[in-house]
């Protein structure tokens, strides 16, 4: 696969939609199965349901084997914030077969039933909207590659107190060539200033 | 310290700072600026002669400024390394130093900053804390009544290796006091300076009066607090311990410190809280136990790291709880208080954690990284259409990954591009298009977000790693805001093309957010610079149009700031609120032709006819979904 830009996709798609309960946190301000009907009237969906813990290994269990199912080659999981499980169902999806980037997440929790307590019925429509939004853009999502770069083997702390000293030592032993860094002109930091310290009571340095 | 200097894989390299940090993941090139010490680090063997020599005092900041050093000096005794600095701004140019070094020659006043330019893998940054000046606090009198110290004057002078030889002397008359006081939280859990707790304080103050306690069991030591809090293993027994020992423990937090002119004792004047009344206590010497602070230079730091912090200036971890020591930016990491306060064996557990988290890159010889870069269509560039490439996309890219060679249409350097997309917004042919942020996408989601009376939504453009954060944080702090909000998330402001903001409102969205980092917390160098300008332009473009104030709305608003996210649109709602919906419309329908002129070129971007039309399906199954007949 390229890194080219193939915005008009031709495939026929099929889409599933899961909508997690996060427990009660999403299901205790919202139905997701209300969301689940919704959704199950967007186009090219052709399979949608709500799950109780999308993250948990039953919920994962699930999105990959209704890939094989059937044949799901965009899949949509609304549930909690990207910066928390995209990399979760990333790899799910990506273990059964589909590309991890053909994966969207909308994000009903953080986003929708945490900050919307206090109006259930604008969470509920709010859900439809972000999981119809995820749908929408999945109709134009294409397969990507992550793209791989070297690494220098050498790691870089800041500053030469007692956390700086620590990383450094545990890299330097672990074989990792490191260069310390401190301003001043002696390493040490504020725990060389200190007379004796907790709990050992004994020298800083 | 001995141990880091000793390890043969560590290149300890002191009296030098980081000046710029470039490049990605397994890839940086760090520019480190080896400030000139006037010595030669290979030849000085330590011995301290130039010192001896040297006629010219100043104070020295390793002993908090209570004894001097000289011009030619090293820190302290135990220094590591330890090498000799000339101090060129004290030093008079007598050069008896120089002489002093003889045969060695290891001083050399020519020598200047060096600027080193290193390959890097991943770094861990442990950048540390500073103290609160309680000087500010007119209340305690520090800096006015000589017996009111701090307690970092009072670690060196009770420290062998300090200016008094562990002589604990208050600084009125040299005597040895008798009487002390130890005062906790001083410009910590205080509303007027730092409004958090400083983590390790209790235990420190406990620390200090048991060793004090321990040199002279005649000492009457006491300690004012508002709580103790030893949550840790072992501290709450230490307390115990110190209890024990006589220490006294009053809670309450001392209103005013007085002295008395002639003996320059003390008098604390507090609340006794388990008594239930006001106290007066005469002292011979407090020691404050200051708060906190990020350091000093926190700010600039996060500037060059391109990392973002938390409210009171701490560095801002990834996740709080899943990625506590990783920075947003892939191959940075945080350990010890430089991200909050934190005690010794917190900090040296978080150096080991950042060490083997870094490891995982460093170990590697590969790395992956995210695809969302930004790709060309290169007979879209004005290179093919007019014969010349204008530009804007080498100016628009913080990284210098976009490359125009000859009359060749533009070309982006895969390894270079962060994925922004500033270029992609800012061309003007649209010849540019992000991976996982396409045009198409975009619109699609739009129409989904806008597909059930548009009127009431307020559309909120936000980055990945500020704004997307901040309206995360504002879930998870179950700050309530409008339900009206529909998010999109690009990963920068720079992507928020003029184009989504006129579809927007073209669609009859009631309000639009743009929203992004602040400035220095840009995880793109400039790229929300790019964002602001623009956004800028387009606020200025609306005022003309006659757009009612705060239906457009620009905030920067990064990943702490969960309240702000959650009031920003709050304040939108109002302004939709406050506006009949008569006018509301009225005003959407004027404006709608405006916003189509300036949509003519967008029906032609690849793929944005597909989504238009695949729009129209979409928004008719959500209505037929909302609304069945």
């Amino acid at each position: 696969m390229s890194h080219q830009p193939d915005e008009v996709n031709n495939e026929e798609l099929r889409i599933g939609v899961y909508v997690c309960h996060c427990g009660s946190n999403i299901a205790g301000v919202i139905d997701p199965e209300e969301v689940v009907q919704f959704a199950e009237g967007l186009p090219d969906v052709v399979h949608a349901t709500d799950t109780l813990y999308a993250c948990a290994d039953s919920g994962q269990r699930l999105i990959k084997e209704d890939i094989e199912k059937y044949k799901l080659n965009r899949v949509v999981v609304s549930a909690c914030s990207v910066r928390m499980h995209e990399p979760t169902f990333r790899a799910a999806v990506s273990e059964a077969g589909l590309n991890p980037f053909l994966m969207e997440m909308a994000n009903i929790r953080e986003q929708c039933t945490w900050a919307h307590g206090h109006d259930r019925e604008g969470a509920l429509e709010k859900a439809k909207d972000l999981t119809a939004s995820a749908v929408a853009k999945t109709r134009f999502l294409t397969s990507l590659d992550m793209i791989d770069v070297p690494v220098t083997q050498r790691a870089l702390v800041i500053g030469g107190g007692v956390a700086g000293i620590s990383a450094s030592l545990d890299l330097a032993e672990q074989g990792i060539e490191t260069i310390l860094v401190e301003k001043e002109p002696t390493i040490g930091g504020v725990m060389a200033q200190l007379n004796k310290t907790f709990p050992t009571m004994d020298c800083s340095i | 310290m001995v141990d880091a200097a000793r390890q043969p894989r560590i290149d300890v390299r002191t009296y030098t700072e980081v000046d710029k940090v470039e490049g990605f993941v397994g890839n940086f090139k760090v520019t480190l600026r080896e400030k000139a010490k006037h010595v030669l680090a290979d030849r000085c063997n330590g011995c301290g002669d130039c010192a001896k020599v040297c006629p010219i005092e100043v104070p020295n900041y390793f002993e908090i400024n209570l004894a001097p050093r000289k011009a030619a000096y090293v820190p302290m005794s135990q220094s590591v390394p330890l090498i000799y600095n000339i101090d060129l701004d004290a030093c008079i140019h007598c050069y008896k130093c120089v002489e002093a070094c003889g045969p060695l020659e290891a001083i050399d006043f020519s020598q200047e900053d060096q600027l080193v330019r290193e390959n890097i893998g991943a770094i861990v940054v442990a950048t540390g804390f500073g103290h609160f000046d309680p000087s500010v606090m007119a209340e305690y009198g520090y800096g006015r009544f000589p017996n009111v110290i701090t307690s970092m004057e009072m670690e060196r002078l009770n420290n062998s290796a300090g200016p008094t030889s562990g002589n604990l002397i208050r600084p009125s008359d040299r005597k040895n006091p008798l009487k002390l006081a130890f005062i906790n939280c001083v410009g910590s859990r205080d509303k007027r300076y730092i409004p958090s707790c400083s983590n390790f304080c209790c235990m420190y103050s406990i620390k200090n009066a048991v060793l004090l306690k321990q040199m002279n069991p005649a000492m009457d030591i006491t300690i004012y607090y508002m709580d103790i809090r030893t949550p840790s293993k072992g501290y709450e027994e230490f307390y115990d311990r110190a209890r024990e020992m006589g220490i006294h423990f009053i809670h309450g937090r001392p209103s005013l410190i007085t002295e008395d002119e002639t003996t320059h004792n003390l008098f604390i004047h507090s609340e006794d809280i388990s008594l239930g009344r006001v106290i007066e206590n005469e002292y011979d010497m407090i020691m404050l136990n200051q708060a906190a602070i990020p350091q000093p230079d926190q700010n600039h730091m996060s500037s060059v790291l391109n990392v973002a912090q938390s409210p009171g200036g701490w560095y801002m971890e990834y996740h709080p709880k899943l990625r506590p020591m990783d920075s947003p930016t892939d191959g940075i990491f945080f350990a010890g208080a430089c991200q909050g306060p934190k005690d010794i064996p917190s900090s040296v557990a978080q150096g080991s954690a950042a060490a083997a988290r870094a490891s995982r890159i460093l170990h590697s010889t590969r790395w992956e990284i995210e695809p969302t870069i930004a790709v060309v269509w290169p007979e879209r560039c004005s290179a093919e259409t007019r014969g010349r490439a204008c530009g804007l996309c080498v100016k628009a890219c913080p990284y210098g990954a976009v490359v125009i060679e000859g009359d060749k249409a533009a070309e982006i350097i895969t390894a270079k591009c962060h994925g922004c997309g500033g270029c992609v917004a800012e061309c003007p042919e649209d010849a540019i298009t992000q991976l996982h942020y396409t045009d198409a996408q975009i619109l699609a989601q739009m129409r989904a977000l806008l597909a059930d009376k548009p009127e009431e939504k307020i559309l909120a453009f936000r980055c990945h790693w500020c704004s997307y954060g901040g309206a995360d944080l504002a879930g998870t702090s179950h700050f309530e805001y409008t339900a009206n909000e529909r998010g999109i998330k690009v990963m920068c402001s720079a992507r928020m093309d003029s184009d989504f903001i006129y579809e927007a409102y073209r669609l009859g969205a009631g309000g639009v957010l743009y929203s992004g980092c602040h400035p220095q917390d840009c995880h793109y160098i400039t790229g929300q610079l790019i964002g602001a300008k623009r956004a800028d332009r387009l606020k200025k473009i609306f005022d003309r149009m006659g757009m009612t104030d705060g239906r457009f709305r620009v905030e920067w608003i990064s990943a702490a700031e969960g309240d702000k996210y959650a009031r920003v649109l709050n304040e939108m709602q109002t302004v939709l609120d406050n506006m009949p919906p008569e006018a509301l419309k009225e005003e959407i329908e004027k404006l709608q032709p405006d916003m189509e002129k300036r949509l003519k070129r967008f029906p032609g971007v690849p793929g944005v006819p597909e989504a238009m039309a695949y729009g129209d399906t979409l928004v008719r199954a959500i209505k037929e979904q909302k609304e069945p007949a």
